[in-house]
């Protein structure tokens, strides 16, 4: 039965090479209209499973499925409805910025009469109409990259996979990027790969963490960045006056900071509307008993509270690294 | 179709915008040129025949086979190098029409090249005109031969480039196959056994050469080089197709 939410369906997927293991059996979904990011140090397997994605190289065991196509058995189809941005952009330096997406569009099927409207749109979202008629292998590589984005995008894919858009770029073309991919996000869905954690924070609404070809979290970039920061992330799911229970929380000893967001299915309880709160706090600190004392004082409801298991530190040495720099 | 279409015309176009492109056609044509004009000035004394005088030089095959080394060796290992065969081979095309065009791109480099030399035909024919003995037959079973022959290693230096990410490896392994196949003949002495002498014969480029531009067209020759360029092709396909298995 195919769930129609469900765009990427990712099953047990493996993939070994003669050098060993890339990918080591993983699993996920990913929702239509989501933005997904893979982080994980160089070597963790990202590059691998998008190319399986994006049917470039082929599974050993497992399988992914496209709107319910299997990328191997219907690859011409699934080619149809993806749009994908390898690592470093590959593109043929000898031809000019439209003669190549026009050359890209016309392969991908695209019908000449749709193909210059749809030429003009890609080149004002990805601001290249001023090089429309330059030789690629002049441009600078935030051209490259926004030239193999226009590409990415030339057919209207619904699902754009992304491999390391922003690598090798200087800060003002990773901003450019970055804003760029976040307006894709609002139509198309994205699954994006980066071992930048700031980048996986400002773009992606669920980030998935690999290493060694495996997935060791899976979650929200701000619950993950508290993981990483070294930090005890507190999830209690509350029913009660928003605010008060806020404030409260806030109060708490140890509690360095709350944030809230709806929880799943948030129906309303007769002690007001149901919240899910994350709290930081401190690495020896675990408010949970204080949270179920003060929610007995005050007569609200308390559904879930767990302490997010840190398993992260010693696997992320080098994210880490990265959210340090970022902080600064 | 279009994608065939598509893709020989990004192929055909991109020898023509570096300059290795132009480069090979101007050194083909001078080597190949020099070496007509010094037979033609030989065949004022002694009689040379018209398919000897076009196809009989050893600089003019030494040149068209390094040629189709450097024309073959970039179609996949510059893709592979570079990396666009993945934009390429996750774009809707499948790779037999990839290899089909990368093909026909190659091919079509080798008959523009080979077009100037049509002029060595026109300045025999002047010299022949009189006498009106001049017999086309030679000529076009000759560039029929070359043109065979420059499918077959076409289609043997595309599968080399297939196995490579680098030109430099796809150039050498693709001059050295030719050389082998094309000097097969030769090889027959240091071998001593009838049953390979006699195979060896069958597939040295030499002796096609010799028959082919006296005018006889060997119907086992046509069929040896044709089936070997389907066979390369294929394999051309199937070591694209490894990158699925590997």
């Amino acid at each position: 039965m195919k769930d129609k939410r469900i765009i990427i369906k990712v099953d047990n997927l493996t993939k070994r090479f003669s050098s060993g293991v890339a990918v080591d059996g993983i699993s996920f979904e990913v929702q239509r209209g989501e933005m997904l990011g893979l982080l994980g140090p160089n070597g963790a397997g990202k590059t691998t499973t998008l190319r399986i994605i994006a049917g470039y190289l082929a599974a050993t065991d497992g399988s992914v499925k496209i709107d319910g196509l299997d990328v191997l058995e219907r690859s011409h189809d699934v080619r149809k409805k993806i749009g994908y941005l390898p690592e470093h952009v590959p593109l043929y330096p000898e031809m000019r910025v439209d003669e190549y997406l026009q050359f890209r569009a016309r392969l991908k099927d695209l019908s000449r009469r749709r193909l210059r409207a749809r030429l003009d749109e890609v080149k004002s979202l990805c601001g290249l109409h001023k090089v429309a008629g330059r030789i690629i292998g002049r441009l600078s590589r935030g051209y490259h990259q926004r030239i193999g984005l226009a590409d990415a995008l030339i057919n209207e894919p619904e699902l754009l996979i992304l491999d390391e858009p922003t690598i090798g770029l200087d800060p003002n073309q990773i901003r450019t990027i970055r804003e760029l991919v976040k307006t894709l996000g609002q139509k198309h869905t994205v699954v994006l790969s980066t071992h930048y954690l700031s980048e996986a924070e400002m773009l992606c609404e669920r980030v998935l963490i690999l290493n060694h070809g495996r997935i060791v979290a899976s979650d929200s970039p701000s619950v993950l960045t508290g993981l990483l920061r070294n930090k005890n992330i507190i999830v209690a799911e509350i029913g009660g006056p928003h605010a008060e229970v806020s404030a409260a929380l806030r109060g708490l000893p140890g509690v360095t900071g709350v944030m809230a967001g709806p929880c799943a299915g948030a129906e309303n309880n007769s002690a007001g509307e149901w919240n899910c709160y994350t709290l930081e706090c401190g690495m020896d600190a675990d408010p949970r008993g204080d949270i179920f004392a003060l929610a007995a004082r005050h007569g609200w409801t308390l559904r879930e509270l767990k302490m997010e298991p840190r398993k992260l530190e010693d696997a992320f040495a080098e994210i880490t690294g990265h959210v340090e720099m970022d902080l600064k | 179709m279009k994608n065939l279409l598509l893709l020989l015309r990004r192929q055909f176009l991109a020898y023509f915008r570096a300059p290795l492109g132009y480069a090979v056609i101007i050194v083909f044509l001078v080597i190949s040129g020099f070496s007509f004009c010094r037979l033609l000035s030989q065949s004022v004394t002694e009689q040379i025949q018209v398919g000897d005088l076009l196809f009989g030089s050893a600089y003019f095959w030494l040149m068209f086979l390094v040629t189709i080394a450097l024309i073959t060796m970039p179609l996949f290992a510059e893709e592979r190098h570079s990396g666009t065969i993945e934009t390429l081979l996750t774009a809707p095309v499948t790779d037999l029409q990839v290899v089909l065009a990368k093909f026909a791109a190659a091919f079509a480099f080798i008959i523009v090249m080979l077009l100037p030399t049509l002029a060595y035909t026109a300045i025999i024919y002047m010299f022949h005109a009189d006498a009106g003995q001049f017999s086309f037959r030679p000529v076009i079973t000759g560039y029929f031969i070359v043109l065979l022959i420059g499918a077959f290693y076409t289609a043997f230096g595309l599968l080399m480039s297939s196995l490579t990410a680098s030109m430099v490896v796809s150039a050498i392994l693709c001059f050295i196959g030719m050389s082998m196949t094309f000097l097969a003949e030769n090889l027959q002495y240091a071998l001593r056994n009838a049953w390979l002498e006699r195979m060896l014969a069958q597939i040295s480029s030499i002796q096609h050469i010799i028959d082919f531009s006296h005018g006889i067209l060997d119907s086992q020759a046509v069929v040896f080089y044709l089936s070997g360029t389907i066979l390369f092709l294929y394999l051309a396909v199937k070591s694209l197709e490894s990158r699925l298995w590997r």
